[in-house]
C-alpha cells in the first residue's frame, strides 16, 4: 500500500532487527500460524550474529563461571543438532592448557562441566596431538568436549525462508525505525525510513518485538523504554585461508585473547578479543587486535604464526548490564532477558537482549510465548522438534557446497562468476531471484551475506567485477548503481583484508 | 557368474599431499585466484577443468572430485601455469600425483602400453625395439650411409664404445619407423669429429612410465639408462632430439637421489656451440625463396629443464640456419611457451578430442607467424604440430634441426626428406650427387 509517498504495511508482529535471534522469532510465530514482518537497518546477520566464530558452545567456554549459561549451551546445541543438520558441523571440540596457564584452573575443568551436564572426556597430550597435530607440544592438559560449529547466514536465511513459506511472513532489508507512534500504551505503527531509497515505511503491528542486538538499546529508548542496559563489547577474529584443524580448538584458561579456533567449513577462526566500546558505528578490526589474538594463541597452535589469513572482521557483543554488574564484557553474563516493557508502560512491546548465538532458538521461544500469548494465540512452540527445511536460494553459505553442486551438474553453460569458492551463476541467479530479502537490484554485499561469494582468497578482487558484470548482463543492473555496489562491497571487504596484509 | 568387482579410484587427500609435496615455502594456501595459470593454460576447460579450478578444489577438499577427474590426462604438465604464477605455485606435481593414484586399468591404454613395453626389454624401447635389433637397424643404415655418400664412406656409428666423450641416446621413432632419418645425426656428429657412442642397452630417449605417475616405474626407468651411461664411463650424456627425455633423466636423477658420473647435456646446446666455434659452418645460402621459419621451444628442455638459456641455443642455430629476417618467433615463447598440447603423454592416450582441442591454441599461434616451417627438437611436439595442422587445414610443415643443419651443410641424403616440402626437396642434391660422381671417378 502507498500513502502520500509513504508505504504501508501492515502485519500482525514487527520484528526490529535481522540477526539470528529475530529470524528465530519470526520463524517461531510463523509456526504459530503468525504472520511477522522482519526488518533491519541494514541486513540479515548485520551485526554480531554474523561477527562470531560461528561456534555452537558445548557450554565448556562458561562452564568455570556461569554454570547456567553453560547448561544452556549444552541444551540448545543438542536441539540445533537435531533440527538444524545441515547448518552445523559436528566437529567436536577439545580445550587445552599450555604451559604458563594454570594448572588448577585446568584441573577443576571436569568438575565445572558435570555441574552443567557438559559430556568432558580427559584425553593426554599425546592423544589430543594426535587428534589436533597443530596443537603445541608444551599442551599439559586436554579435555575434548561436543563443541560443534553451525553456518550462521544459512541458520538465518532458512529461519526466515521457512516463514515467508509459513505464513507469507516478509524480511526487509535497510529499513530503519525512526519513532513509533504511541497512543494509550500501545505502539500503533512504527515510523520507519528505507535507508536506500530515501523512502518512509509505516509499519502497522498488534505486537512489536526488539530483537536488536546491540542496537536494542536504542530501539527501546525510541519507545520509550530505559530499562534495556547494554554493555558494548567489541570482539575481533581472523579468518584463515585453509582449515587448521579438525574441531574447535579451545584454550583452557579464563577467556582471553586469541583463544579459540574454530573451523568453519574450509576455513578456521581465530578470536576472540574483548574491549569495551561506547559507540556502534564504524566497528572495524584493528592491526593491534588482530596481534594480539595471535601472539596469544600461537603458544597453544604454532603453525598460526605462519598461516596464511585472509581477512579479520569485528562484531559486537550486546551484554547485559544487571545492577551492580560487571562492567568488564569478559565476565559480564552470557545470560539473556525478555524484557515485557509493562512497567514502562507498553503493552505491546518486548525486547529480548543478551544471551549467545548458541541459545538463540530458546530466546526466540520465550519471545514467542510472550508474543503469542498477547495476541491470544494458544499455539505451542514448536522449534525445538520441528526441522528446519532448507532450499534452492538459501544454501550457498556453506564452504565448498557451490562448488560440488557445480562439479556434480556438469553443465558447461554455468560458468564460474566466484573462482575462489566456485560459485557458478545459476548460484547466482537463485539467490537474486528469491533469497529472503531479494529485492530488485539486489546489492554484491547483500549477495555476499547470502553466498561465499567475496569469502575466498581473493576477498571480492575478482569476483566482484565478474558478478557485477553478469548482472549487468541479467539486466539485473541497469545504471550506474551497479558499479557502486561493486565498489561498496570492494571497500567493505578490503576494511576485512587491511588488517591482516 | 559373478560379475567382476569394479575397480575403484583411490581418493587423495590433496591439500595435505601439496603440503608434503611442495618445497618449503611454497603451498597451494598463498593462490592468489588470480587466473593466470587458467588464461594462459591450453587444457582450460577441458573436462571442465583448469589449474586454478584444480587448485581451488584441492582446498576446498573435493579431494573425489580430483582423484577421478580425466582433466589430468589432458593437462600435459607443462609447468607453464607454475612459471606464470605470481606465488610459483605448481600445479603438475598433484596432477602427477592424481595421475600415479588411478588404477592401472582405468589408466589411458596408450600410456599405460608404452611404459610397459619400455619396462619388458633391457632397450628400455617404448616401441619394443630389442637391443640386437637396434644395433642391426644402426649397421644396416651405416652401410647405407656410406655407401650412398662417399664423403661418408668412413663413417662409424660406434655402439657401446667405452670412455667415449658422449652417450647419445635414441628416441624408438626412428629405428622403428623411419630409421633413415638417424643418419642426418651421424652425419653432424662426424662433421664436427664427436667422440660418440650409442649404448646397446637403455638406449632409448622416451618415458612414458613418467606420464603413468607411477614414480617406482619412472624411477627404474631413469636407473636403467643411467646406469647405461656410467657402465661406458662416457663423461657427457647428450640428449638427442627429443623434449621429455631430457626432463625424465635430469629431473629424475634428482628426484631419486641417483649417482649419475656423467654431465647432462642438450643436443641443441651442441649445435650451437658448434656453429660458434666454426666446426658446423651452416648458412641461410641455400634459403633463396625466403622461406619462413618459427620454432616451437619443448615445454621439457626448455620451461622445465634448462630455461631460456636453451631457448637462446634454439634461436642461435635457427636463424643461422634459416637468415635473421626469415625466423618469426611465436608470441609467447621461450619459457613462457605454450605446450603444444602434444606432451605429458598426450599423443598416447588416446583422447583426440581433447588434445586436438589443447593444440588449437598452438596452431593459431604458428599460423600467425605464417611460417612455412616449424622447427622443433621434440618428437612429441614435432608430431602433435603435424596432426594438429592437418587437422585444422594449416600448410605447414614440421622440422627436426638436424634436417636443417645438413641440408645447409650440402649433405643430406635423398631418402633424408621425408620432412622437407617440395619446395626443399631437390636443395643441395646436386653437392651429393656430385660426391658419388666423384666416387665413381676414383
Amino acid at each position: 500500500m502507498n500513502s502520500g509517498g509513504t508505504e504501508i504495511f501492515e502485519t500482525e508482529v514487527l520484528i526490529i532487527g535481522a540477526g539470528v535471534t529475530g529470524s528465530g522469532v519470526m520463524r517461531d510465530l510463523a509456526l504459530r500460524g503468525i504472520h511477522c514482518l522482519l526488518i533491519d537497518r541494514r541486513d540479515l546477520n548485520a551485526g554480531a550474529s554474523g561477527g562470531n566464530h560461528g561456534l555452537l558452545h558445548s557450554g565448556g567456554r562458561y562452564a568455570a563461571a556461569d554454570a547456567e549459561t553453560a547448561a544452556e549451551c549444552r541444551r540448545e546445541g543438542e536441539i540445533l543438532k537435531r533440527v538444524a543438520a545441515e547448518c552445523i558441523d559436528e566437529c567436536g571440540g577439545l580445550f587445552v592448557a599450555v604451559e604458563g596457564d594454570d594448572p588448577a584452573f585446568a584441573e577443576r575443568f571436569p568438575e565445572h562441566c558435570a555441574r552443567a551436564g557438559i559430556p568432558c572426556q580427559a584425553m593426554t597430550p599425546a592423544q589430543a596431538r594426535t587428534l589436533e597435530p597443530a596443537l603445541s607440544d608444551r599442551v599439559f592438559a586436554a579435555y575434548a568436549v561436543p563443541d560443534a560449529t553451525v553456518d550462521p547466514f544459512r541458520i538465518t536465511l532458512e529461519n526466515v525462508n521457512h516463514a515467508q513459506r509459513l505464513t507469507d511472513s516478509v524480511f526487509l532489508p535497510h529499513t530503519e525505525v525512526e519513532h513509533f507512534d504511541i497512543r494509550d500504551g500501545v505502539i500503533r505503527s512504527a515510523v520507519c525510513r528505507n535507508l536506500r531509497s530515501g523512502g518512509r515505511r509505516r509499519i502497522l503491528a498488534k505486537q512489536v518485538v526488539n530483537a536488536g542486538g546491540a542496537w536494542a538499546m536504542g530501539i527501546a529508548r525510541l519507545a520509550g523504554c530505559s530499562d534495556v542496559r547494554l554493555l558494548y563489547s567489541k570482539g575481533t577474529l581472523i579468518v584463515s585461508n585453509t582449515r587448521i584443524g579438525g574441531g574447535v580448538i579451545n584454550r583452557l584458561r579464563p577467556p582471553g585473547d586469541g583463544d579459540i579456533l574454530v573451523p568453519g567449513g574450509t576455513v578456521s577462526l581465530l578470536g576472540t578479543t574483548s574491549d569495551t566500546v561506547d559507540d556502534l558505528d564504524d566497528i572495524r578490526p584493528t592491526v593491534a587486535e588482530v596481534d594480539r589474538n595471535l601472539a596469544s594463541a600461537v603458544a597453544m597452535i604454532p603453525c598460526l604464526a605462519e598461516t596464511r589469513f585472509v581477512r579479520a572482521f569485528s562484531g559486537v557483543r550486546p551484554l547485559l548490564l544487571t545492577n551492580g554488574a560487571e562492567s568488564d564484557g569478559r565476565k559480564a553474563s552470557r545470560g539473556f532477558t525478555l524484557f515485557d516493557h509493562e512497567d514502562q508502560g507498553l503493552t505491546n512491546f518486548a525486547t529480548i537482549a543478551g544471551g549467545k548465538f548458541t541459545t538463540f532458538r530458546r530466546m526466540a521461544e520465550r519471545t514467542g510465548d510472550l508474543v503469542a500469548r498477547r495476541l491470544g494465540n494458544g499455539e505451542p512452540c514448536t522449534t525445538a522438534t520441528e526441522a528446519l527445511p532448507s532450499g534452492d536460494a538459501v544454501r550457498w553459505t556453506e564452504p565448498g557446497a557451490a562448488a560440488r553442486y557445480w562439479y556434480q551438474r556438469r553443465d558447461p553453460s554455468d560458468g564460474i562468476l566466484c573462482e575462489c569458492e566456485m560459485v557458478p551463476r545459476s548460484a547466482i541467479d537463485a539467490i537474486v531471484e528469491s533469497a529472503p530479502g531479494a529485492e530488485k537490484q539486489m546489492t554484491l554485499k547483500a549477495i555476499g551475506v547470502r553466498s561465499r561469494v567475496g569469502k575466498g582468497s581473493c576477498q571480492g578482487a575478482f569476483c566482484s567485477i565478474r558478478v557485477t558484470s553478469h548482472l549487468y548482463d541479467r539486466g539485473v543492473y541497469d545504471s550506474r548503481a551497479g558499479l557502486i555496489h561493486t565498489r561498496d562491497f570492494v571497500s567493505e571487504r578490503f576494511k576485512g583484508v587491511r588488517p591482516v596484509l | 557368474m559373478t560379475r567382476p568387482a569394479e575397480i575403484v579410484t583411490p581418493t587423495i587427500d590433496f591439500k595435505a599431499k601439496a603440503h608434503e609435496l611442495l618445497p618449503e615455502g611454497c603451498s597451494y594456501d598463498s593462490c592468489l585466484s588470480c587466473g593466470l595459470c587458467s588464461s594462459g593454460c591450453p587444457a582450460s576447460g577441458l573436462e571442465g577443468m583448469d589449474p586454478r579450478r584444480f587448485i581451488r578444489m584441492a582446498m576446498l577438499g573435493m579431494n573425489e572430485e580430483l582423484a577421478t577427474t580425466p582433466w589430468v590426462w589432458t593437462c600435459t604438465q607443462c609447468k607453464r601455469c607454475m612459471y606464470i604464477c605470481p606465488m610459483s605455485i605448481d600445479v603438475s606435481v598433484l596432477v602427477g600425483l592424481a595421475r600415479g593414484a588411478w588404477p592401472k586399468e582405468k589408466k589411458p591404454k596408450g600410456i599405460v602400453r608404452s611404459c610397459d613395453a619400455e619396462l619388458r626389454f633391457s632397450s628400455t624401447s617404448a616401441m619394443g625395439v630389442q637391443s640386437e635389433d637396434f644395433v642391426e637397424i644402426v649397421e644396416e643404415v651405416a652401410e647405407e650411409v656410406r655407401e650412398e655418400d662417399s664423403r661418408f664412406k668412413n663413417i662409424r656409428v660406434p655402439i657401446d664404445k667405452q670412455g667415449a666423450h658422449f652417450f647419445i641416446n635414441q628416441n624408438s621413432r626412428e629405428p622403428a619407423v623411419e630409421p633413415e632419418e638417424m643418419a642426418p645425426l651421424w652425419k653432424i656428429f662426424d662433421y664436427v669429429g664427436a667422440d660418440w657412442t650409442y649404448s646397446s642397452k637403455g638406449w632409448a630417449a622416451e618415458n612414458f612410465c613418467m606420464f603413468t605417475g607411477d614414480d617406482a616405474t619412472w624411477k627404474e626407468m631413469v636407473k636403467q639408462r643411467v646406469e647405461a651411461v656410467n657402465d661406458l664411463g662416457c663423461k657427457v650424456w647428450v640428449n638427442t632430439e627429443c623434449g621429455h627425455s631430457f626432463y625424465t633423466i635430469w629431473k629424475g636423477v634428482e628426484r631419486f637421489g641417483l649417482r649419475a658420473n656423467f654431465e647432462p647435456g642438450s643436443l641443441v646446446s651442441y649445435y650451437a656451440q658448434w656453429i660458434r666455434e666454426g666446426k658446423l659452418p651452416v648458412n641461410s645460402d641455400w634459403n633463396t625463396r625466403g622461406l619462413k621459419f618459427t620454432l616451437q621451444d619443448p615445454c621439457q628442455l626448455v620451461r622445465k629443464s634448462i630455461g631460456d638459456p636453451v631457448a637462446d641455443d634454439l634461436r642461435f642455430v635457427a636463424k643461422r640456419l634459416v637468415g635473421e629476417e626469415n625466423f618469426i618467433d611465436m608470441q609467447p615463447c621461450r619459457s613462457a611457451n605454450y605446450c603444444c598440447g602434444g606432451g605429458g603423454g598426450a599423443l598416447q592416450a588416446g583422447m583426440s578430442a581433447q588434445r586436438r582441442a589443447y593444440g588449437k591454441r598452438k596452431f593459431d599461434q604458428i599460423m600467425v607467424t605464417e611460417a612455412d616451417y616449424v622447427l622443433t627438437p621434440c618428437h612429441n611436439c614435432h608430431s602433435q604440430m603435424e596432426d594438429i595442422g592437418h587437422f585444422y587445414g594449416g600448410r605447414y610443415r614440421v622440422v627436426h634441426y638436424w634436417t636443417l643443419i645438413c641440408l645447409s651443410l650440402g649433405i643430406l641424403g635423398k631418402n633424408e626428406r621425408k620432412y622437407l616440402g617440395p619446395d626443399l626437396a631437390e636443395i643441395g642434391l646436386e653437392s651429393a650427387a656430385d660426391a658419388r660422381g666423384a666416387e665413381a671417378d676414383e
